[in-house]
């Protein structure tokens, strides 16, 4: 085997190794679909039916937590490689969930019943940042996109009412989680075919 | 003066391997097999040298039933292999 030989053989590992996408964007479709279906639930019963406890239809995101939690435990046990980008997004989408969690609880502490004012405005912050990171790890432009969105309606969200800000969160998600997440999707299984 | 290319990596299936291997955190037999495309019973005898050169790890395990073998890069593996492109490089700046 000659030095060029060598050289050659260890390039095209690698970009094998590289080309290797186990984002299927199932998560982004679950989640997207999920925020989409419970934002959009409960403004339209508020604001159409006058339903004042529509907001039990967030009931649904325990149970998308369930699957989440048992098709993560099944795609592990499957996964024939873990590559570092993997490991890194995984760590940036718990670290996600936990910032998710928390300021939900400090807003709650911190101001009360008024708490509803800035929840979505910081959500749609937060949402930006993942999906942003995630789009440059993946070298996807539509998650990068997406996250510009997020961050554009977060800013718009404080010239609204609030009671509107519910219909700013569906977009967010079609435009950061959903449509990226078909297109993932369609990623995935094209590499799968090739 | 040329230093001499390590012999458990100069040749095409373990090169292959570990060049893979360097990129993942780690990856299943299968895989390996189907990206270098070698037969099971040659890649098998190949991790084996690697392994005993402590370049990888190799750890089998049983997942629903069925055996499954893990290989993941070792750091001594992985100076092994940047000594190795490192001494390539120096082969290569001068035309061989």
């Amino acid at each position: 085997m000659s030095s060029a030989d060598s050289l050659a053989l260890i390039e095209s590992m690698i970009n094998k190794a590289k080309n290797q996408f186990s984002e299927n964007g199932h998560l982004y479709l679950l989640w997207g679909w999920v925020v989409f279906i419970c934002s959009l639930g409960q403004y339209l019963g508020m604001r159409i039916l006058k339903i004042q406890e529509s907001y039990y239809v967030w009931i649904l995101t325990w149970v998308a937590v369930i699957y989440m939690i048992i098709y993560l435990v099944k795609n592990k046990k499957k996964r024939r490689v873990v590559t570092y980008t993997d490991e890194l997004l995984g760590a940036i989408w718990i670290a996600f969930s936990i910032v998710m969690c928390l300021s939900g609880f400090i807003l709650g502490q911190t101001m009360g019943t008024r708490f509803y004012e800035l929840l979505n405005p910081i959500y749609l912050t937060i949402y930006g940042m993942p999906t942003f990171i995630s789009g440059v790890v993946l070298k996807f432009r539509p998650l990068k996109t997406g996250a510009a969105v997020c961050w554009v309606l977060a800013v718009l969200s404080t010239f609204i009412p609030v009671t509107e800000h519910l219909l700013l969160i569906a977009i967010a998600m079609v435009a950061a989680w959903i449509i990226p997440g078909y297109l993932l999707k369609q990623r995935y299984n094209n590499q799968a075919v090739n | 003066m040329f230093k001499e290319l390590d012999p458990i990596l100069h040749t095409p299936l373990r090169l292959a391997i570990v060049s893979l291997l360097i990129s993942v955190k780690e990856a299943e037999f299968t895989f390996i097999k189907e990206k270098t495309n070698a037969t099971a019973g040659n890649l098998s005898v190949q991790v084996s040298k690697l392994k005993e050169a402590g370049y990888i790890d190799v750890v089998k395990q049983f997942r629903d039933n069925y055996p499954q073998t893990i290989c993941k890069i070792t750091p001594e593996g992985l100076r092994a292999f940047e000594i190795y492109v490192k001494n390539l490089q120096s082969y290569l700046n001068t035309g061989n």
